[in-house]
């Protein structure tokens, strides 16, 4: 996990990681200040705050769970993943924004992670 | 790049393979998951990851990644170290979190393109 | 109560607000040569009234719809914007408060402000209406856990009970290896204890360590109940099974240990970290179990960081 030098608009997440939008295009309006990447459920437990990202490639239920745990804002699945319908009910109960890219955890950490480095956009 | 130039840069603890860091290395993969990461990662990958247990020296092993890096200041077990110094398998730690370590290696030009599977830039 | 400070919140937020921190993220400007007959598409595809122009970090002016407009009646020749602009331009500097903004949108009736950095004088950014309610949003989006921390009234419901001694007890049972619904009892008891008033916090470490040993139970223990007992002071939490028990206590304590199959690992669990997020959770954490017969955790939860559990 990090903290985003600046806080970074979801939309502008979800176009960073050009992610499709499973939950929900209404929801995208917050901004993210810290990024986790990790498919291990007691490592996320031991972070997770509520303007926080999580990027992983676990789909099951207790991902869900996990961050609703931890107050977790949004979650992006990589490598394209989507889960079952009922782990996307208990996202929608909890307003859990899913995401889904097709990059790699690898290659969305490290695009976030640049995004983060810029500043927000220059005005001339 | 080579290994030892990213161990240098990134100030990686060395816990095995001390002779093997000659070897360049431009692609990265992470996860914690056995099953994405034979699924995904290509051969020379670097892999990055918090799991400690033997299964990951075996998995390295099959998909000939260049080596294992242990984020958020986790060490090796012990039959995991041994496994991989058999195998040649260097396995490198960092203290810091894996969004860090992942972004630093980004920014030295490690990336993390998948063939086919996602755009080209 | 309550819900007038959450009230207050708001109306504080707004003030304090800045028009920098309401401004357009994307922002289009014209050069001075831009021609007037560009204008129109300019404004259309980006779906604005207006744009500033601006030239080495200074606006020039400023060309409306209703500038183009005007251009095309009097049928004049195709020039560059500069001819046409508006140069006396209202504008607001960045350290402005953004109720300055508000009111100059009532007075002026225009389309959109630029921003001006105050000390350098340089452009700084746009303004529309439309920004200041999407900066109003985002700043409540930012404050909302703060919010949530800080309206939190301080009574429970146990302070709340006119009694010498008020008791909660909730009993939960949990079906083991069904791991589909692993964490529904950490679940509903975090939503239990947010409809009794209890500090974020506290909620907070009583979800985690519930819900490791839940996923306990499930993997391990081959199901078994959760039993929350609460009173003004403590959450007490038993989670029993009658499952293998554990042969070495001090060693599942021990960060890292696992015996977890791999079926495990790739849900996401077994790392053997569980009881170590426990204990950082808890007040006190015990394990009774014997070999064959079952185990039982025990965690207590002081509500009150300040004060220690008897």
């Amino acid at each position: 996990m990090a903290s985003l030098q600046r806080s970074i608009p979801l939309k502008e997440i979800q176009k960073i990681l050009s992610a499709d939008v499973i939950l929900d295009e209404g929801w995208l309006r917050g901004e993210i200040k810290t990024v986790y990447c990790s498919d291990l459920m007691s490592d996320i437990l031991s972070f997770g705050d509520s303007s926080s990202l999580l990027i992983t490639g676990l789909i099951n239920p207790q991902t869900i769970r996990t961050a609703e745990m931890v107050d977790i804002a949004a979650i992006c699945f990589v490598h394209g993943k989507i889960p079952h319908q009922d782990t996307i009910e208990m996202a929608k109960k909890n307003e859990i924004v899913l995401l889904s890219t097709k990059y790699s955890m690898y290659e969305a950490c490290g695009r976030l992670y640049c995004a983060r480095m810029s500043k927000s956009i220059d005005l001339p | 790049m080579k290994l030892s130039e990213i161990v240098e840069k990134l100030r990686l603890g060395v816990r095995t393979g001390t002779g093997k860091l000659d070897r360049e290395v431009n692609r990265g993969y992470a996860s914690d998951l056995m099953s994405d990461v034979i699924a995904h990662s290509m051969k020379n990958d670097i892999w990055v990851t918090l799991q400690v247990h033997l299964n990951i020296v075996a998995v390295a092993s099959m998909k000939e990644l260049s080596c294992i890096v242990l984020i958020n200041g986790k060490e090796p077990e012990k039959e995991t170290r041994e496994k991989a110094e058999a195998e040649g398998i260097p396995i490198l730690v960092s203290d810091l979190p894996a969004f860090e370590l992942i972004g630093r290696l980004y920014q030295l030009g490690i990336s993390g393109k998948r063939h086919g599977s996602e755009e080209s830039a | 109560m309550r819900r007038l400070t959450e009230i207050h919140k708001v109306q504080e937020l707004v003030f304090r607000l800045k028009t920098s921190d309401a401004k357009a993220s994307e922002v289009v400007i014209l050069s001075p040569n831009t021609m007037m007959s560009e204008v129109r598409s300019i404004l259309r595809k980006n779906k604005i009234a207006a744009a500033p122009i601006v030239a080495e970090q200074k606006v020039l002016g400023i060309i409306s719809v209703n500038d183009y407009l005007n251009w095309l009646t009097a049928g004049r020749e195709d020039c560059c914007v500069e001819k046409c602009m508006s140069v006396n331009v209202k504008f607001l500097y960045d350290d402005e408060p953004l109720t300055d903004a508000i009111k100059c949108f009532d007075r002026y009736g225009f389309y959109e402000f630029p921003i001006i950095n105050r000390k350098t004088g340089n452009f700084a950014g746009i303004i529309t209406r439309r920004d200041i309610i999407m900066g109003l949003l985002r700043a409540l989006e930012i404050d909302y856990h703060e919010m949530e921390i800080s309206s939190y009234s301080g009574h429970t419901f146990f302070q709340d009970m006119a009694a010498d001694h008020t008791e909660l007890m909730l009993s939960f049972s949990v079906a083991g290896k069904n791991i589909q619904h692993g964490g529904d009892v950490a679940s509903k008891l975090k939503k239990n204890l947010h409809h009794l008033g209890l500090h974020p916090d506290i909620i907070r470490k009583t979800a985690i360590a519930t819900y490791e040993a839940e996923m306990n139970l499930i993997i391990y223990g081959g199901g078994g109940t959760v039993e929350v007992f609460m009173d003004a002071d403590v959450i007490h939490i038993e989670v029993k099974d009658k499952g293998p028990g554990i042969p070495d206590i001090q060693k599942v304590l021990q960060p890292g240990y696992s015996t977890a199959p791999d079926w495990v690992r790739e849900l996401g669990f077994g790392a053997g970290m569980g009881f170590t997020n426990i204990q950082n959770c808890s007040n006190t954490l015990d394990i009774i179990s014997k070999v064959g017969k079952g185990t039982t955790v025990k965690i207590r939860i002081g509500l009150d960081p300040g004060k220690s559990i008897k």
